[in-house]
């Protein structure tokens, strides 16, 4: 039973507008496979799946994100966003909320769930064909492009490639093919697959701004700091690796590079998952380091905070109406007050807090 | 007044009935793993409420305690006893007994993940069935726990007595603290021993209340046959003297 207007949750509420702000909408059930089939933090994932719905909350941050996208010039060089927040304020949210955005307006969508997953826990690395010193990541890069394929689908056809790329002796992709192609190729050839993913990355670069056919490109990293820092992986004579000597990292450290036009690059600060960085660690230039803040600067920062107190009634509104806050207790003022004061309204401590009451 | 050696040696065999000559005090070796207090020490009041009462509306009885609270000192609170509103005593017991090495946040947090998975499976199946099912579908894991512990706890047991040189198993009536104990006790072990060696914990436990919910399972299982053993030594029960 909802006591006031402050929440509605519809399939007709866009996501977009300013005055829904605090409110819910709904991600319409065929968008998530297509969309996000990765990308979304795994409890949320959960709650998805226990709902039967897909609800996110309008944000500020998003609101002010999409805002900017929709008003950039993007014959100019790229914009770079970057989410800042502390941990659980919901960075990586209010980045899978703008990414559905522009997948809805028609955007290409080039996801990376997490940069962090690139530079630890690796279990084959393979020196790289193209280049002496650096390493390949079969497995990642080639679950990357699978997930690649199924979030655009459409556009793998219409887009031509605009060089030949020679694989082995015997394999090559000819100019004039769709990208399609090169990604299936990617996705079947895992030996060759980082370089697959440079090849794409590096001609929807060339491609995003052209007049004819023109697309707009959206980037979206989650994790960038990961790119900068160190690794946990070792070579052979266990020596530890640097970020650069992997294709992977060192292809999407051009892609995020402001030399190119007619799309926007949405990053995520994230100290969840990073190496080596305190737990307390939450502003860009702590996170990112040296070289990392000098490779993104200049970017427009987006502050994510904690829930407000709108933000907050509306989260709890939400629980009730889904019947996913059982405890007798809870529903009572005294039971929200505590609520309230045990997780100082951070959205994952609530949800966490949600789930056993 | 005795001098004070003296006090010390009556007070070191003292009895509870002796509070006439109780005085506030603390031994000089202070015994930590299991407080005992002074019996001049009183019991901490962790409920809220009691504190809300305005003046006007005590009854004399609770405005003498409140004169006796503001002399006399009082026990610390154990880490388990809080003041939210999300207390769960049955629950609390049940943490401690699932301790392992006196690692309580683990145990807690295995009941967490039990109840949030207890809830999950709930309201999925909540939120798919049809409207006239939803009615009868219990969401609330709280309710779920308690229920299950309910029809897991036997009505009656069975005592070994001796008589004449054997042993016969003879059934006796069970107090309440006993049965809830026996169930509690049925329960973890049956989810440490009898599951899969992959699964965890919280999964094997979240099957088995919910299985315990509605009357099926393992532990209604072992709760039935000793039900049917003590039946079927009837004949035994006047070997019970008390």
């Amino acid at each position: 039973i909802l006591k006031g207007q402050r929440y509605i949750y519809s399939t007709r509420l866009s996501g977009d507008s300013e005055q829904h702000q605090g409110q819910y909408y709904t991600v319409p059930p065929s968008h998530f496979h297509t969309v996000f089939p990765h990308g979304l933090p795994p409890r949320y994932q959960q709650q998805v799946k226990t709902f039967n719905e897909g609800c996110v909350m309008v944000r500020q941050p998003a609101l002010e994100l999409i805002s900017h996208l929709k008003r950039a010039d993007y014959s100019k060089p790229t914009l770079r966003y970057l989410l800042y927040g502390v941990k659980g304020s919901g960075k990586t949210m209010s980045l899978c909320h703008t990414v559905h955005y522009c997948s809805t307006q028609g955007w290409l969508v080039l996801h990376i769930p997490d940069a962090h997953l690139w530079v630890k826990n690796c279990k084959e690395l393979l020196p790289s064909s193209y280049h002496a010193s650096r390493f390949d990541q079969p497995i990642q890069a080639s679950n990357w492009l699978r997930n690649f394929r199924t979030t655009n689908e459409n556009f793998l056809s219409k887009i031509k490639l605009r060089q030949r790329y020679v694989w082995t002796k015997r394999e090559s992709t000819e100019e004039g093919q769709p990208l399609g192609e090169l990604v299936d190729m990617g996705v079947s050839r895992v030996k060759s697959s980082s370089d697959v993913v440079g090849a794409v990355l590096k001609e929807l670069r060339l491609q995003a701004g052209g007049t004819e056919g023109g697309f707009r490109l959206a980037v979206a990293v989650d994790g960038v700091n990961g790119l900068w820092g160190r690794t946990t992986l070792k070579k052979e004579d266990k020596s530890p690796v640097a970020p650069e000597e992997l294709t992977l990292v060192h292809n999407l450290r051009k892609m995020i590079n402001n030399d190119w036009c007619g799309g926007a690059v949405i990053a995520t600060l994230s100290q969840t998952g990073s190496l080596y960085a305190p737990s307390s660690a939450y502003l860009p230039q702590e996170l990112l380091g040296e070289e990392g803040f000098d490779s993104m600067d200049p970017f427009i920062p987006v502050p994510v905070s904690l829930y407000s107190e709108k933000e907050f009634e509306s989260c709890y509104l939400y629980y009730l109406d889904r019947h996913w806050l059982q405890h007798p207790h809870s529903q009572t003022e005294e039971g929200k007050k505590e609520l309230i004061f045990l997780s100082n309204r951070n959205p994952s401590v609530l949800e966490r807090l949600c789930a056993f009451l | 007044m005795a001098s004070t050696s003296g006090l010390r040696t009556t007070l070191s065999k003292m009895a509870a009935s002796l509070t006439g000559l109780l005085k506030p005090w603390t031994p000089r070796v202070l015994l930590v793993r299991w407080s005992r207090y002074n019996p001049y020490y009183l019991e901490p009041e962790p409920r809220k409420e009691v504190y809300h009462i305005p003046e006007t509306e005590l009854t004399p009885e609770q405005k003498e305690e409140r004169e006796l609270k503001s002399v006399r000192p009082i026990k610390a609170a154990t880490n388990s006893v809080t003041s939210s509103v999300f207390n769960d005593p049955v629950l609390s017991k049940f943490v401690n007994m699932m301790m392992k090495d006196g690692d309580k946040i683990i145990a807690k947090g295995i009941i967490t993940q039990t109840l949030e998975n207890m809830k999950r499976k709930q309201v999925e199946k909540y939120h798919k069935a049809p409207e006239g099912k939803k009615a009868e579908i219990e969401c609330n894991p709280y309710a779920i726990f308690h229920q299950a512990l309910e029809n897991c706890k036997p009505v009656i047991g069975l005592a070994s007595i001796q008589k004449g040189g054997k042993f016969y198993q003879v059934p006796i009536p069970l107090t309440d603290n006993r049965r809830r104990f026996l169930a509690m006790k049925w329960m973890i072990t049956e989810c440490r021993d009898n599951k899969h060696r992959r699964t965890l914990m919280y999964e094997k436990l979240s099957q088995e209340l919910l299985a315990a919910f509605s009357k099926e399972g393992n532990v209604v299982k072992r709760k039935h046959e000793l039900h049917k053993m003590a039946e079927s030594n009837r004949a035994y029960a006047h070997y019970r003297w008390w």
